[in-house]
């Protein structure tokens, strides 16, 4: 087709590319036909019955019966025996952590972790991993948060022991890489509420359940950095390797992998918070830890749910600035250690393990506890050794103005709220549901033709057409919608802070802590003063998907204009370009593809929290999914999440733009 | 090159230490469970107890149930009671394996009991708790004395812009349960014929937000709920008679999730029975624990003041659940088999 390839695009160095002029008049004209449409037929129109395949709920309803059947039987399939072997394994990982750290005692959990990451990743990091389990310690949760590392510890070795190898392979053969993106896209675009049920009839519940339903969300981000990482290594070094004669697994092991170490560190890094990010939904299935103080804190003590939460925080935090500080210190690329270095560097080790052990015997000896407690005695008094109460009444304090409809805020955010509900989503839902449907399907199969090429809107068409074959078609497009406002205002957020950002690193300090909390942050936590502040169903859902979405935008935005040739600058500035000048003229320009990515990886995300709508109103595809779980309507809640993959794929390939290879999600951290 | 070799060995060796430690922890591990509140608790355990492991629900109600349980019987059979949370459907499969011995508050799962309780026989009915669950259709008191025609359905009709909101456009709003719950209410909206829009406001606690705004405002709302919840002792509410279940819709349904004629949903919420359920395998065991549970028998009035105790007043639930029990000895005592 005549749609430009990125491949074939001329390198030369500093021209925007050509390919976005005239793009936007075309979208626009699309999107006004697609009006015409809605403005004559409005209504008339819906997805026909005779196209759709109607007992497809009740055929995945008695899958899921016939799962238990098989289960239940006499003589259970030798499958369930794996399942059950499985079970066993993770079961046992996740106690024998649990119960290790429980008998270091809380002096010696402290002190390991601490010398730890002293040793490898330097004080700021054990700094911060020290301030992390003081406040666990201090907000009255030590022995949840110690269940969840324990939990999280299990989920994560066990997703890098099957996601390495996998990436490993994807990073050597393109055609793999290529049949299993798919697979990785819908392990993170489908809700874990779908699959839940399935698993725990296959894995019973407790932390085995807990822990699959994790790795099948932090396996994708494994496999794709790892093999990002193996690309990564130069083809010369790789052909060094083979003129030498090196067999392949000796390219693997001693070029490939080595070279690898940063990105394979990284890949860890990303697991972890992943992983982190199922806490809550873990705890509905028996996984224990911080996640069960989350969603039962909801129903009786919200403020208990929010402290909960931001102990899930902070331990995203620490754990990522470990990992990412062990990465940087001990990269041999940076710091090769020979002779009486390497020498001092061993006995440090070694001083570093004997400390912990000793610390942890005479913590024993002394009689410390398993797990800090609430109060500490001494012969005449008893102190409270906890902050919790005091932290509990703040947040409290904070509800309560929250929950205040006279309160200053409430005064902006209603209005807002209504604003967004009135003159955005509504509009939007109704030219997307009542316009009919094969207009709304031509026009964006058009869009994805204009902006990616042939390829990804044949795709679009199929995937759209599938979500109406599967009798979902309305409440998908009333989910389009929410998604559509949702990306349009993270986008719109997204550029302007991240532009600011790339601007002035200060900002960008500010930035990451406030970032990676809105990361880490169980949804159903921050979302809790919206449902007060702006009481319109829909908008807290809304909000939650933009603030998810919103730091992977201004991560890309950031990276993009910092990528910007620095020469292309000097130049505008040699020629009196001012700072407006270069930003608007130069930079913006050269960062569109950038841009664009941010503009695909914010639905994505958006699409991510889509259940989390339906927990707090957005109905539709949402609502289903949520029901589907708690009501046993597995069926429709399997429909409804393979309708918001599908979604999810066609608005990728409708933004995607002429992109080659896609790897992304995890690699944004 | 000396020195090297020293460190390697010391290297090893405290590693090897630290594994040893490690496994001699998981041999000893038993005997030092902490010990959770220190003081005040039971006797010494009797044998033939052990661990009773019971699912405590989401909402407050539930957690009322299982800490009154809890104190009942760590504090008079010397029971081991140890406390998950899993949530309502998975929790049928947990029973199943065994993994958890008792819910003490299942609203009427009838699917699962086919499957669970018929097909499989993994899971027992325990009986009902007591507490009877009411649905149905609330307004706030102060909107019930504005409008006393409130008191039925048929009061709500022509009046439904009284309860506009932004996102029900002209219709009036009315504010449906958690999606997760028993509910016909759009059906019943079609069947009645009122103008009211039914808005999802997601989960309970993001329903409770809603209203109990529109509440604190005196603003009109009116909303699907039910009783027995601590929030009622908080907020002044009232209920909007639907139409009765005569001897001609003794056939009308409550569950809306088949979908289908909204006619056959015309009638008000009957009331549900609220059924204990146990693992089978528990229910064998020959478990003291198990014939006190299956006894146990709890009031609506019970269950809210525990409820608000813990939820509302933020009293520990250890705390609350021993101070039902101490001031409701016969009651408990009957559970015992002592009278």
């Amino acid at each position: 087709m005549a749609v430009a390839d990125g491949r074939l695009r001329a390198p030369a160095a500093f021209a925007p590319s050509t390919r976005w002029r005239g793009r936007p008049v075309q979208v626009a004209a699309i999107v006004l036909l697609m009006l015409v449409g809605f403005a004559l037929f409005r209504d008339e129109f819906s997805w026909p019955v005779s196209l759709t395949w109607v007992e497809l709920p009740e055929r995945l309803d008695d899958l899921q019966t016939w799962l238990l059947e098989q289960r239940t039987a006499e003589n259970p399939n030798v499958i369930f025996a794996i399942f059950d072997g499985f079970r066993a394994f993770a079961e046992w990982l996740v106690t024998a952590l649990n119960d290790f750290l429980l008998w270091l005692t809380w002096v010696g959990t402290i002190a390991a972790s601490v010398l730890v990451v002293l040793r490898f990743g330097g004080w700021r990091a054990a700094l911060i991993v020290a301030a992390a389990f003081a406040s666990f310690a201090l907000m009255g949760l030590w022995e949840e948060s110690i269940q969840t590392l324990a939990l999280m510890s299990a989920a994560v070795l066990l997703s890098l022991a099957i996601g390495v190898p996998f990436g490993v392979i994807a990073g050597r053969s393109e055609s793999f890489y290529r049949g299993i993106t798919p697979v990785l896209d819908a392990m993170q675009i489908v809700p874990a509420f779908a699959y839940l049920m399935p698993i725990v009839i296959l894995f019973s519940v407790g932390p085995a359940a807990a822990v699959i339903c994790t790795m099948i969300y932090a396996i994708p981000p494994a496999v794709r950095i790892t093999a990002l990482g193996i690309r990564g290594v130069t083809a010369d070094s790789v052909e060094a390797a083979r003129a030498f004669g090196s067999t392949s697994a000796q390219t693997l092991f001693k070029v490939q992998l080595p070279l690898a170490r940063r990105q394979l560190l990284l890949s860890v890094n990303q697991t972890i918070m992943f992983a982190l990010s199922l806490v809550v939904i873990a705890g509905l299935i028996g996984g224990r830890g911080l996640g069960d103080v989350v969603t039962n804190g909801l129903y009786s003590n919200p403020a208990l749910a929010i402290l909960a939460g931001i102990a899930i925080v902070i331990m995203a935090i620490a754990l990522d600035r470990a990992t990412a500080a062990i990465a940087e210190r001990t990269d041999p690329t940076r710091r090769h250690l020979v002779g009486r270095a390497r020498r001092r560097a061993r006995r440090r080790t070694v001083a570093t393990f004997v400390a912990i052990a000793a610390i942890v015997l005479v913590a024993r000896a002394l009689g410390a506890d398993s797990i800090y407690p609430d109060e500490f005695e001494t012969a005449t008094t008893v102190y409270t050794a906890t902050i919790e109460d005091t932290l509990l009444g703040w947040i409290q304090d904070v509800l309560d103005y929250v929950q205040d409809p006279n309160s200053f805020i409430f005064g902006i955010t209603e209005p807002v709220g209504n604003f967004l509900l009135e003159y955005l989503l509504e509009p939007l839902r109704a030219v997307l549901v009542e316009t009919p449907w094969f207009i709304v399907l031509a026009g964006l199969t058009a869009i994805a033709f204009v902006i990616s090429g042939m390829r990804p809107a044949i795709t679009a068409l199929v995937l759209l057409a599938a979500i109406g074959v599967m009798g979902v078609w309305e409440p998908a497009m009333d989910t389009a919608s929410q998604v559509l406002v949702a990306t349009a205002l993270a986008v719109a957020f997204g550029i302007a802070i991240g532009i600011w950002a790339a601007e002035s690193p200060r900002v960008e300090r500010l930035l990451r802590p406030l970032l990676d909390t809105l990361q880490t942050l169980p949804q159903l936590v921050y979302i809790i003063p919206f449902i007060y502040l702006m009481p319109v169903s829909r908008i807290p859902g809304v909000v939650a998907s933009v603030l998810y979405a919103v730091p992977v935008v201004i991560r890309l935005v950031m990276n993009g204009l910092r990528g910007v040739p620095p020469a292309a600058v000097e130049a505008a500035s040699a020629f009196g370009a001012s700072r407006t000048q270069v930003l608007a003229k130069v930079k913006l320009p050269l960062a569109r593809d950038s841009i664009m990515l941010g503009v695909n990886q914010g639905i994505i995300m958006v699409l991510a929290v889509v259940v989390i709508g339906g927990l707090v109103g957005s109905g539709a595809l949402g609502d289903m999914i949520a029901r589907g779980l708690q009501r046993n309507e597995f069926g429709e809640g399997v429909v409804a999440s393979l309708a918001i993959l599908a979604l999810g794929i066609a608005l990728d390939r409708v933004t995607q733009g002429p992109r080659k290879v896609q790897f992304g999600k995890g690699g944004t951290g | 090159m000396k020195g090297k070799r020293l460190a390697h060995a010391v290297l090893v060796a405290a590693l090897t230490l630290v594994v040893a430690l490690f496994a001699a922890a998981c041999g000893e591990e038993k005997d030092e469970e902490p010990s959770g509140g220190g003081g005040g608790g039971g006797e010494a355990a009797q044998a033939d107890c052990g661990t009773v492991t019971i699912n405590e629900n989401a909402w407050a109600g539930s957690t009322a149930n299982v800490y009154i349980a809890k104190a009942v019987l760590e504090e008079d059979l010397g029971c081991e009671v140890e406390i998950t949370k899993i949530t309502e459907i998975p929790v049928f499969q947990a029973m199943a394996d065994g993994k958890v011995d008792a819910v003490l508050e299942d609203w009427q799962h009838v699917d699962e009991y086919q499957k669970y309780i018929e097909d499989a026989g993994t899971v027992v009915m325990g009986g009902p708790l007591g507490v009877e669950g009411h649905i149905g259709w609330f307004i706030p008191q102060y909107l019930m004395d504005e409008n006393p025609e409130f008191k039925t359905w048929e009061g709500l009709k022509g009046n439904e812009d009284l309860f506009q909101t932004p996102e029900s456009g002209d219709q009036g709003m009315f504010l449906g349960g958690d999606p997760s719950y028993v509910q016909k209410d759009k059906e019943l909206i079609e069947a009645l014929d009122l103008n009211f829009k039914h808005v999802t406001a997601g989960a309970e606690p993001a329903q409770v937000a809603r209203w109990s705004q529109l509440y604190k405002q005196q603003e009109p709302v009116i909303f699907y709920w039910y009783t027995p919840q601590f929030l009622n002792q908080q907020y002044d509410l009232a209920e909007v008679k639907l139409p009765p279940r005569t001897e001609a819709k003794k056939d009308c349904k409550d569950d809306a999730k088949a979908g289908g004629d909204p006619e056959q949903y015309n009638c008000e919420y009957d009331i549900t029975i609220i059924n204990k359920l146990f693992s089978k395998k528990f229910a064998e065991s020959g478990s003291p624990a198990y014939d006190v549970l299956k006894r146990m028998k709890l009031t609506n009035e019970d269950q809210e003041q525990v409820a608000k105790a813990i939820a509302g007043d933020k009293v520990d639930p250890d705390k609350a659940g021993q101070d039902w029990v101490a001031d409701n000895r016969d009651t408990v005592d009957a559970w015992l088999g002592q009278q």
